[in-house]
């Protein structure tokens, strides 16, 4: 790493060169612990670059020393690291990192240094990395795989990944524009301003920080100002508009069905003191477009030469920018290689910096054109019909000290000897792909264009249009006509009618150097005897040669896509940026097809990587998901609930007190609702009204058992089977009036039945008048139960007569209770004496602590879910997704009672009745008692029908709640066994993990008060 | 023993009242009592029955309101209203619908406490929004009494364009999520964060 | 992210305000003759479904919106709608194959005035 000072001086070139940065002030940063200057307005690439460093990192399989190659997002070898800690993130690409003072950047793919690096002697072993390499050699053994991925995935990774949590913000922004236009050049430019004459809402997004693009390294006019000059007055009136939105820093990534984008904007990333004040990191834009203009431009393509990889050679027009942009030159002395007339500009530009380019090697025979006399009359020495074949590079590969030219035969063939022409570095242009990306990711077929040599737009079904040079359109006049006429275009087809059609004014008139046709040149063979050294690069990224690509046809590889996947050609981060194209022209002759036929890869979101951070937007922490409180959350947050997740609710698993643990918490909290009186919140219970004259026609058939014969007042439980006959819910139902019911559903279906209920009212049964209304939001409920429940409600203020004569079981009341509307249900759902009160939400906290108060005297307690579910085990009562898994009948769980034999219909019937379901020896409940009854079987436990030392054996059924019952001082579950019912008395056995086994008696699933008597009081 | 006291789902929290470092003014809507009304709007006599109960003709074009003095009605399906009016007259009301439509094909549900509203006001609300939301709040025919249900922060929402210019913005949210829902905005109506789609902007580098 | 539009409320928008409910036009036998429902007629009716390349009717529900269930004919090549209509309705005849051009923004907008408006 030298430190020779490559910014070029002020003055230069009239004071045109470094228009990006700001001279005056300087910044400092750091790469790999060592400090360097730079200037806002710089890139780290950039800035590095005007300190004499060529050396970015090293190459992914081969280790091989690389340097900058593009000045964008086509940048595939300067891929650093940068932040530190948390705030760490890989695989940036030096040319679009934007300086800012105490910037900590690291390359990457280098151990111990980069300098001296050890993974370089893959370099030494490259006949040892041909294509499909990893394929060959550590597919077998299978089971030595795991050892190897841990060593190339250690060696070859591109850099590491942050380890700590992220602790920056993201978001995410929705917008709905008439036209979106992809890409800040001159082309987007005026797309955008000709659509916003129209009165369309416009976005325009631009990946860079500055709009204009190209225009700084193109020459030219526009409407006869300078193309700088005419981007920033129309920039500056978008600006202004209120009808159209800039977006700069931002990537369009990703381009889905009709018209959906992802953006990527990097909101604070350039500037961290903004996201001091509370800007996001990043921000990802959802936008529906009604129009999408594509003016993502064009990148330019490399030439395979011989050892094109070293650092010093650059993209023509990359080198360009840099002087232009940046003040920066990529050496002293540089040779131009080009097939084209772009390139001639690049010459151009050096000679005026005052840098030296000793030959301007073009493969055509006779080019001729406006650039070409330019060059000649600069003085530049243009040596037609020629072709760079080499590259001689001292220190490891790291400094070029010459290449060597020959005359070049249209074709591909070197006739004649090579010359050697000292230089420093080398500026390559093969020609320009347009950048057709996000055209591609849903719909856009591409086409070939023989004269351009390169993918071009073809058809698509998107309402999309491509102009400029995405769509292959490289004059400047043809290209901002295009763009301004798609602009209008587009907004006319987004507005309809409503399109204002008097100011859209005219398109902007262009002037331009006219240029020449390019030749098609991929691939120059390296004179003399062919050894390692003499590598063609096609992907830089992904390390994939010439050769390669050869050695992958000789292979029997044909498909494009087969031939990718065995090099990893065009894949990574990179995604064939320069390398496509090129790969194709390689193959073209490998192949003796024509590229068209061929075909290309297929191009996929997003263009460049976008951060997790970003995907995950808000939802983190305590948005990581919406999380539902009910009305006295306060209360069970205040005192010690332990919560646990059902659905989305939080509910109290049970309440810590004293420092007890949970299992002393749960028997504390069984044994008040057994002999005293206890309290839970049910308020997650699903609550639906039902009205209309066919409520209970409707109720009959939803539920396998009857309601339409339910008395006002009164409360029936109900089992809901799906079509499949299957349980899916259950739930008590009251009848409020004639036409009125109330139906409760598991706090988990709550939402889903709400939808059950609509769908079969509106898709299937026309005829049925119901209102279904779901209410669950709307009421706190609670539980009171125990044998002392009566006493506390009794103690309060109500017009509700609570005796056992005056309210029955199963039946409901309205009224006050201490000043709250209630509604008031005697249902049992752990077998004791209880009543379940519901009361407007907002009373909820209140109607929580008066129950708390007014039961102190007897000794009331909380009880959380897991109580709830011991309490209703010990009665044996199911729980839907405990008992029931989507493939249990209510006659597997015994429960035939509630299944009607005499409605003619009812949703699960007709499946009930298949063989399958009907069959003899299904899966029952049962109740298991274990031999040893300290013993507490685990929750989904097999039986098997015979224990064996290993498995497979025969399994016979499952464990499906399994408890210690503080009650019962004993262990108790509930099973799906085999014939099931008829085991009873038999001893089942249960093998364990570690061999132990556990024995436990077939029982009926009741363990307590099996006579129901407790729940009367 | 404690009187019967009406508690609302983010009276627990102690930024209810000021919220600072926010580019939008956050609050709680409180004292209004709600009814559900499902009916047909083609039966001229249920609408003529709702509009006697309440004193508001029922809105039957999508996505509107209608309000009249302190009571306003949305519209939330094609036979679902959402009736909102100082709480201390919904039993009144209330019952008057319950009784005007009797025996007819509808359902009222008292619903006064299983939504929160909350009032986003200031330039931006509707930006705000829209980072939860893909319902283009800034589209032209969202305008003063527009009502869009949505799918907001990952749950169910419904916004009340209650004045423009300024925005006055109410969003209503199921109870149980009225938490999660003013976490959002918080984090999501942050001064530093702040976007306005479409307006005039900083002169950008060329 | 497919862009939709409701035929019973006119809203348009991202499907994410939206339900999808599979093939439509699914007729459950035991609706009209609960008696007589053959094994096999159980059957299709449980899990036969169609795979077409090309237009598919399917059901969709207005989820965010007005809640109210409806029918769409969806090009399952281009994802293009060629039509949204209400759950009582048959599907419509729209010639059965894929169509490879489609102006499906265009399509939903002018649809979604005129569904606004009724």
């Amino acid at each position: 790493m030298t430190g020779k000072p490559y910014r070029l001086p002020a003055g230069v070139a009239g004071g045109t060169m470094g228009r990006s940065i700001d001279r005056i002030q300087r910044l400092s940063f750091s790469f790999d612990g060592k400090t360097f200057a730079g200037h806002p307005g710089d890139t780290v690439a950039s800035a590095m670059m005007a300190s004499g460093v060529r050396l970015f990192g090293r190459s992914f399989k081969y280790h091989r020393p690389r340097g900058v190659i593009g000045s964008a997002a086509d940048e595939p070898n300067a891929l650093i690291s940068v932040g530190a800690g948390a705030r760490h993130e890989p695989n940036l690409r030096a040319t679009q990192v934007e300086l800012f003072d105490g910037l900590v950047a690291r390359s990457q793919n280098n151990w111990p240094s980069l300098n001296w690096d050890v993974g370089a002697f893959n370099s030494k072993l490259s006949r040892l990395f041909p294509a499909g390499f990893y394929y060959k050699t550590f597919m077998w053994p299978a089971s030595a795989w795991m050892f190897y991925e841990h060593i190339i995935r250690r060696a070859a990774g591109l850099g590491t990944a942050p380890t700590r949590p992220d602790p920056d913000t993201y978001e995410h922004m929705h917008a709905t524009c008439d036209v979106l236009v992809v890409g800040g050049g001159v082309a987007g430019l005026a797309a955008a301003q000709a659509a916003a004459s129209t009165g369309a809402r416009v976005m325009l997004a631009e990946e860079t920080a500055r709009f204009g693009g190209s225009a700084d390294i193109s020459g030219g006019t526009i409407d006869g100002k300078p193309q700088t000059e005419w981007a920033g007055s129309v920039a500056a009136d978008l600006a202004k508009a209120d009808n159209v939105h800039l977006l700069p820093r931002t990537i369009a990534a990703g381009h889905f069905h009709q018209n959906w984008c992802l953006l990527l904007e990097r909101v604070s990333d350039h500037d961290p003191s903004l996201a001091d004040g509370g800007a996001p990191r990043h921000r990802l834009w959802r936008v529906r477009a009604k129009e999408i203009v594509l003016a993502s431009g064009a990148l330019e393509r490399p030439i395979a030469f011989a050892n094109n990889d070293r650092p010093g050679v650059l993209l023509a027009s990359a080198a360009r920018t840099f002087i232009a942009r940046y003040g920066v030159s990529p050496g002293t002395r540089g040779v131009v290689f080009t097939n084209n007339d772009d390139a001639y500009r690049t010459a151009l530009a050096l000679t005026q910096a005052g840098v030296s380019v000793p030959r301007l090697v073009d493969t055509r025979a006779n080019p001729e054109g406006a650039l070409i006399d330019l060059a000649r009359d600069a003085g530049i020495d243009i040596a037609t019909g020629t072709a760079v074949t080499n590259v001689e590079a001292s220190g490891g590969g790291r400094n070029i000290e010459a290449v060597k030219v020959a005359p070049y035969q249209h074709g591909g063939r070197i006739a004649g000897g090579e010359e050697r022409i000292d230089c420093d570095f080398v500026c390559v242009s093969g020609g320009f792909n347009p950048v057709a990306h996000l055209y591609c990711h849903t719909s856009g077929k591409l086409r070939f264009d023989e004269t351009l040599q390169t993918f071009r737009p073809g058809e698509t079904n998107d309402a999309l249009r491509v102009v400029g040079a995405a769509n292959g359109t490289f004059d400047l006049a043809d290209g901002l006509k295009e763009a301004f006429d798609g602009g209008i275009a587009a907004a006319k087809s987004a507005l309809g009618a409503s399109a204002k059609s008097a100011s859209a004014g005219k398109a902007p008139k262009a002037a331009s150097e006219h240029e020449g046709a390019l030749e098609p040149v991929w691939f120059v063979p390296a004179t003399g005897t062919l050894n390692e050294g003499n590598k063609h690069f096609i992907d830089f990224q992904n390390d994939v040669t010439a050769a390669d690509l050869e050695l992958a046809v000789r292979e029997g590889y044909r498909s494009v896509e087969h031939i990718k996947r065995y090099t990893t050609l065009g894949m990574a981060t990179d995604q064939g940026k320069t390398s496509n194209i090129n790969a194709l022209g390689v193959l073209t002759d490998t192949l003796q097809s024509p590229i068209p036929q061929i075909g290309t890869t297929t191009f996929r979101p997003p263009y460049t990587p976008i951060s997790m951070g970003a995907i995950t937007g808000t939802k983190t922490k305590r948005l990581f998901q919406p999380v539902r409180r009910t009305p006295p959350y306060q209360w069970h947050l205040d005192n010690g609930a332990d919560f646990e997740p059902v659905g989305q609710w939080r509910r109290p698993y049970s309440y810590l007190r004293n420092g007890e643990d949970r299992e002393a918490a749960i028997k504390r909290e069984i044994l008040a609702t057994r002999r005293a009186v206890a309290l839970l919140d049910a308020s997650t219970l699903g609550k639906i009204e039902l009205k209309g004259p066919d409520a209970g026609e409707f109720l009959d058939r939803i539920y396998s058992n009857i309601f339409s014969s339910l008395k006002i007042g009164k409360a029936r439980y109900g089992l809901m089977l799906n079509e499949d006959g299957f349980l899916m819910d259950d739930g008590v139902t009251v009848r409020l009036g004639d036409d009125h019911f109330l139906m409760h559903t598991t706090s988990g279906g709550s939402d889903r039945i709400a939808g059950w209920l609509e769908e079969w009212l509106q898709t299937e049964w026309f005829d049925l008048k119901v209102f279904v209304t779901p209410v669950t939001e709307q009421w706190a409920q609670f539980a009171l139960a125990g044998p002392k429940a009566r006493k506390v409600l009794e103690k309060l203020d109500s017009n509700i007569d609570f005796s056992a004569e005056g309210f029955e079981f199963l039946s409901m009341k309205e009224g006050t209770l201490a000043g709250h509307p209630v509604r008031a249900f005697r249902i049992s759902f752990s077998g004791e004496l209880s009543y379940e009160i519901a009361t407007p939400a907002d009373y909820g906290m209140s109607l929580w602590t008066t129950f708390l108060e007014a039961g102190r005297e007897f000794g009331i307690e909380a009880y959380g879910t897991e109580a709830l579910h011991i309490l209703r085990a010990e009665k044996g009562f199911i729980v839907v997704g405990d008992e029931s898994d989507g493939t249990v009948t209510p006659i597997d769980l015994g429960l035939n009672w509630a299944v009607s034999k005499k409605k003619p219909d009812y949703l699960g019937k007709r499946s009930l009745q298949r063989p399958h379901q009907s069959a003899e020896g299904r899966k029952q409940l049962v109740g298991l008692l274990t031999e040893d009854p300290q013993q507490v079987l685990p929750d989904g436990a097999y039986a098997v029908a015979q224990v064996k030392d290993a498995p497979p054996m025969d399994m016979i059924g499952q464990v499906t709640s399994t408890y210690w019952s503080p009650t019962l001082e004993r262990s108790i579950a509930m099973a799906l066994i085999e014939d099931g019912r008829n085991r009873m008395g038999d001893v089942l056995e249960f093998p364990l993990e570690g061999g132990e086994v556990m024995r436990a008696k077939v029982v009926e699933p009741i363990f307590y008060d099996r006579e129901g008597e407790r729940q009367n009081g | 023993m404690a009187d019967a006291k009406l508690i609302g789902a983010l009276a627990h929290r102690g930024d209810v009242e000021r919220q600072p470092g926010l580019s939008i003014t956050l609050k709680v809507v409180t004292g209004r009592g709600m009814i559900d009304l499902r009916g047909n709007a083609a039966d001229a006599k249920f609408m003529a029955a709702a509009k006697s109960a309440i004193g508001v003709a029922l809105p039957t074009a999508p996505r509107t309101s209608a309000t009249k003095g302190d009571v306003t009605v949305l519209w939330l399906s094609i036979d679902q209203w959402l009736v909102t009016l100082p709480r201390e007259k919904l039993t009144k009301t209330f019952a008057a619908l319950r009784k005007k439509t009797e025996g007819m094909f509808a359902l009222a549900t008292d619903m006064s406490d299983a939504r929160t509203v909350i009032r986003l006001s200031g330039d931006g609300a509707r930006e705000v929004l829209m980072k939860g939301t893909s319902v283009d709040m800034l589209a032209p025919d969202v305008i003063q009494g527009t009502v869009r249900r949505m799918l907001f922060a990952e749950i169910a929402a419904a916004c009340h364009v209650v004045g423009a210019e300024p925005d006055v913005l109410d969003l209503y949210v199921f109870r149980s999520y009225a938490d999660y829902a003013w976490e959002w905005l918080l984090a999501t109506a942050r001064s530093g964060a702040r976007v306005r789609l479409y307006g005039p902007q900083d002169i950008p580098t060329t | 992210m497919l862009l939709i539009t409701c035929p019973v409320c006119g809203v348009e928008g991202d499907e994410t305000e939206f339900h999808a409910g599979g093939e439509a036009h699914i007729k459950r036998p035991a609706t009209t003759d609960p008696e007589n429902v053959t094994d096999e007629a159980q059957r299709d009716y449980l899990y036969m479904r169609k795979n077409p390349r090309g237009i598919h009717f399917e059901r969709w529900m207005c989820a965010r919106g007005c809640g109210k269930w409806f029918h769409a004919a969806r090009d399952t090549v281009t994802m293009e709608f060629k039509a949204f209509y209400g759950a009582r309705e048959p599907a419509p005849d729209l010639g059965g194959t894929a169509s490879p051009k489609a102006a499906t923004p265009r399509k939903t907008a002018a649809r979604r005035k005129k569904a606004g408006g009724a």
